[in-house]
């Protein structure tokens, strides 16, 4: 929920902040936040904090953002939601602390005055936030470990801005849109900006599971609070028995489908054909939730078709007894939804469309609130690269070894026939690439592989972009601590890089642009740290079989038949896709990218 | 931790070198040496040597001209003394200063004025070099936009430390000199200083020049004066005898710094529509004598002139803009010298780089 921003002129030699910066830049994240709105200027005006409100949680105006603690010295504007507040709330008021809200916002405020930066070891949820801390002069940023929500960070050496969204930055006008090469080069090669980096230098996201701080000396480098590879490691340092799956991902997932409840309105779920949705809508039931509202996305192309999705949820929503909502969406519709869908994404990305009619089908239904299954398949190994990027490793590690072999055959493959490896530009990358983790990752995911980029962008943008995003060793920084294990691995690649980037991101825009919070379960460090040393075991289809058979009306057998589709798109939106990728100024050939959309995925 | 911290300053110039680097250079040694944390700084310098006015902590050793010599200097300094910082004044010797950082186990802390890092550098060990660093110190925001744009640095290591601004320089009599300029009552006086380069020609007299003469053709009793020597001066003196011009441009050389005080307090306006500068410290040392400014919104001068303190234009609004200021009502010189010293006065510079040494969290 909510859209956050705000100012700080750091320097003493800069100018005070503009309240009208401050306006526009909040002004732009309207969608986000459309039941309130605040703003709060420090004493010496050198600080402006300000927040759009999607009110979920005590929904008086008590709990208005931006909020100050009791004493005036600390004030917090918070985008999210604290899933452990509840008992947070209980430890805080045992050890003294008195509330004056039941939102879990508050909680913010007197963790960090007892923990300081610390304070993001206890929190559990999702969140983004800011808080001032007026004894010290300076701003406190933090970041949720899987980075659901957003945080970009704006420093021109004078002056510290942030926001929930990279457009949001820019209508506010005091931040410099020079471009990235960087991330136009990473837009290219994974179809999403891999952050830390945006379209625009000077914009950054604060990364996932990173805390920063700012002060009058300027902002410090971001310090990582928690580590995806690091709970997975520890898992592997420590495997479960094979026997304690199916009993350990139902304690874990019931937990955290329980914890994800949480909330003062209703909350719904995002209903496919698949196994993650239909085993949390069997859980929400667990948890106690009578009354829920599913919806599922049809499209009319795929009417009776095998990728029609409708009529298996149909039948996982009779299971479990919920309102089923199933909303059609036709090609007219999507024309007419394009330049407003154009207009929401905050960075380019070469997907969301599902999320964007998902959310307005449950703003239409009346929902503030929905669960969505993501992460399923990068937590329990649901995806195909779980099985062919261990595999490709395993063959081709013996020629990483010789120094040279793979661009030698790409090169040579390319002069022998030129043809054939352009239309598959990947098969001659996987000698290249594929003999290590990060490698067999950029090419199992990628759009583009790096030796195509001269033909779609200038030189000079690929040389600095390629020198700055440096894609290999950036996706081996995801495996740091080395995760221990097979499944570890790719899990832990999928998660940091394609998720983070392209599918969190996504169902952050598309959501917000309905002002409908997603929340998502099985994403969710808590539950990572409870299932982390029963992956490396992991046989495939076993652990979407264990989420399946969580609940405890088990989903049925057909939903865990079937193959593993995922939630597809007709063919005309690939017409989409291509102007999404080159909505920014034209970044890519749009030619390219409608051929490459309808290309299958290349191994 | 008290005077625990040794420095090694590889420097171009600092102590007996002029122009803008060498002060900045000055200003930033002489801080460090009054920081109580700090034992001793040692400064290696291209060129330059006048002792006189160099703080207790501070050895400048005789400057060394040759590359070679230079470079064996410093890393038998690295060796020998050890430092636990190495201060690099200029970028063309970053990569000098990796080499005797790394040898001493040292933080790296460097310096980028302007023009140097405007450009991405061509050699590859001028690029590599200074993203090794722990700090880079930018003298204004667009220097350090640009620096970005080429150096594969995080962005937090690279903070902006404006030029400081002299105590000396305060609102004061007119008189001295407009009795020496001889103007009249009724005149006006347009002051522009600096270099009159002829490879450079940045500086943006000429365009100052040509203002004159439209000011003038509108009937305005205006003078400008121009402080500063170089070659493109008799460019600049054919300019200057345009009719329009005729008699509205006075040629005052190079001034000593006396004399340019009493030029700023008796200025009118300070007009410099410069397009090269890293920051622009003459802008600082006219508004803190009290007297406004205007320069184009071109490089760090936009800092300088920061929203509300002087005024940073597109070239096309130059010429209105002098217009109103000229006929506005008298600024408060008074207000405006104090905001000037309140955010760049030589305390807050010391302050700045206090908190660079905390910012290298030297154990």
């Amino acid at each position: 929920m909510c859209g956050i921003n705000g100012v700080f002129a750091y320097q003493s030699c800069a100018d005070p902040p503009e309240a009208s910066e401050l306006a526009a830049t909040s002004l732009a994240m309207r969608a986000r936040g459309p039941d309130g709105e605040g703003q709060w200027w420090s004493a010496e005006r050198r600080c402006a904090l300000a927040h759009r409100r999607l009110a979920i949680q005590d929904l008086s105006q008590r709990a208005a953002q931006p909020m100050v603690s009791a004493d005036g010295a600390l004030v917090v504007t918070f985008n999210g939601m604290i899933y452990n507040y509840p008992q947070l709330r209980a430890q805080l008021a045992a050890n003294g602390a008195r509330f004056r809200t039941t939102s879990d916002t508050e909680v913010l405020l007197h963790l960090y005055e007892r923990h300081g930066q610390a304070m993001c070891d206890h929190l559990r949820g999702m969140y983004a936030f800011a808080i001032w801390d007026q004894r010290r002069r300076g701003l406190f940023l933090a970041r949720d470990p899987y980075g659901v929500k957003p945080l970009y960070t704006a420093n021109d050496g004078w002056t510290f801005r942030f926001a929930s969204q990279v457009k949001a930055l820019a209508a506010g006008g005091g931040v410099s849109l020079d471009p990235e090469p960087a991330g136009i080069v990473g837009l290219h090669l994974f179809g999403s900006v891999p952050e830390p980096f945006t379209l625009h230098r000077q914009i950054r996201a604060l990364p996932a599971g990173h805390g920063q701080w700012v002060d009058s000396a300027g902002p410090r480098e971001p310090r990582a609070f928690a580590s995806i590879a690091q709970v997975l490691a520890e898992g592997a340092a420590a495997p479960a028995p094979a026997s304690e799956l199916s009993a350990r991902v139902r304690a874990a997932a019931l937990e955290s489908v329980e914890a994800h409840l949480l909330a003062d309105v209703e909350v719904g779920l995002f209903l496919s054909a698949g196994v993650d949705s239909g085993a949390i809508l069997g859980l929400m039931r667990d948890a106690g939730q009578s009354r829920i509202t599913a919806i599922t996305l049809a499209f009319d192309e795929f009417n009776r078709s095998s990728e029609d999705e409708a009529p298996l949820a149909e039948r996982v929503a009779r299971h479990y007894g919920a309102r089923h909502v199933v909303r059609r969406v036709s090609e007219a519709e999507f024309r007419a939804d394009l330049p407003a869908i154009l207009a929401a994404m905050d960075q380019p990305s070469i997907d969301g469309i599902n999320t964007w009619f998902v959310s307005k089908a449950a703003k239409e239904a009346g929902l503030k609130v929905a669960l969505s299954g993501l992460g399923g398949d990068e937590l329990l190994a649901g995806y195909p690269s779980f099985a062919d990027i261990p595999r490709w490793v395993r063959w081709l590690r013996p020629f990483a070894l010789v120094p040279g072999f793979g661009a030698g055959v790409r090169r040579v493959g390319v002069a022998l026939a030129p043809g054939a490896f352009r239309r598959r530009p990947k098969a001659l990358s996987l000698a290249e690439f594929g003999g290590a983790y990060p490698g067999a990752y950029l090419v199992r995911r990628g759009l583009y592989m790096p030796h195509e980029l001269a033909r779609h962008l200038p030189a000079d943008v690929v040389r600095d972009g390629l020198a700055r995003l440096r894609p290999l060793h950036r996706l081996a920084e995801t495996l740091k601590p080395d995760p221990g294990s097979a499944i570890g691995r790719v899990s832990a690649l999928e998660s940091a890089n394609y998720m983070k980037n392209q599918l969190l991101r996504d169902a952050d825009w598309a959501g917000m642009a309905h002002g409908v919070e997603i929340r998502t379960p099985l994403v969710d460090y808590a539950l990572l740290k409870a299932l982390a040393a029963s992956l490396p075991a992991l046989t495939p289809g076993a652990g979407k079989r264990a989420l399946a058979d969580a609940p405890s009306l088990t989903l049925p057998q057909e939903v865990v038949r079937r193959a593993k589709t995922g939630f597809s798109v007709p063919g005309w939106s690939a017409d989409a896709r291509g102007s999404m990728l080159t909505a920014p100024k034209g970044l890519a050939s749009r030619a390219k990218v409608l051929e490459l959309m309808t290309l299958p995925e290349a191994a | 931790m008290s005077e625990e911290i040794r420095i090694l300053a590889l420097v171009t110039g600092a102590f007996g070198e002029t122009g803008g680097i060498a002060s900045y250079n000055r200003a930033a040694l002489r801080a460090l040496a009054a920081d109580p944390r700090v034992a001793t700084v040692s400064v290696l310098a291209r060129r330059g040597d006048d002792r006189r006015g160099i703080p207790g902590k501070v050895r400048q050793l005789a400057p060394i001209g040759s590359p070679v010599g230079f470079a064996l200097a410093a890393i038998v300094m690295a060796l020998a003394r050890r430092p636990q910082v190495v201060f690099c004044g200029h970028l063309h010797l970053g990569w000098l200063a990796v080499v005797a950082a790394r040898i001493a186990g040292a933080k790296l802390v460097i310096q980028a004025h302007g023009i140097e890092v405007w450009r991405r550098p061509r050699l590859r060990r001028r690029r590599r070099a200074p993203a090794r660093a722990d700090l880079i110190l930018c003298v204004s925001r667009h220097t350090r936009e640009t620096l970005l744009a080429w150096c594969d640095i995080a962005p937090e290591r690279v903070i902006v430390v404006p030029n400081t601004i002299s105590a000396r320089f305060t609102p004061g009599d007119p008189g001295p000199a407009r009795t020496r300029l001889g103007l009249a009552g009724h005149q006006r006086l347009i002051l522009s200083v600096g270099r009159l380069d002829g490879r450079e020609r940045y500086k943006g007299q000429d365009l100052a020049i040509g203002l004159i003469g439209e000011l003038r053709a509108r009937g305005r009793d205006v003078i400008l004066a121009i402080a500063g020597e170089g070659d493109d001066r008799p460019r600049l003196e054919a300019l200057a005898k345009a009719p329009a011009a005729a008699d509205g441009v006075r040629f005052l050389g190079s001034v000593c710094d006396d004399a340019l005080l009493d030029l700023y307090r008796a200025a009118d306006l300070y007009l410099m529509p410069s397009k090269g500068e890293g920051f622009g410290i003459v802008f600082l040392e006219a508004m803190a004598c009290g007297t406004p400014a205007i320069g184009l919104a071109c490089g760090g001068a936009s800092d300088a002139l920061g929203r509300g303190l002087g005024q940073a234009l597109a070239e096309a609004d130059l010429l209105e803009a002098v217009d109103r200021a000229l006929d506005g009502p008298a600024p408060d010189r008074l207000a405006l010298s104090a905001e000037i010293h309140r955010r760049y006065g030589e305390d807050v510079f010391a302050g700045r780089i206090g908190q660079v040494l905390d910012r290298l969290e030297i154990a």
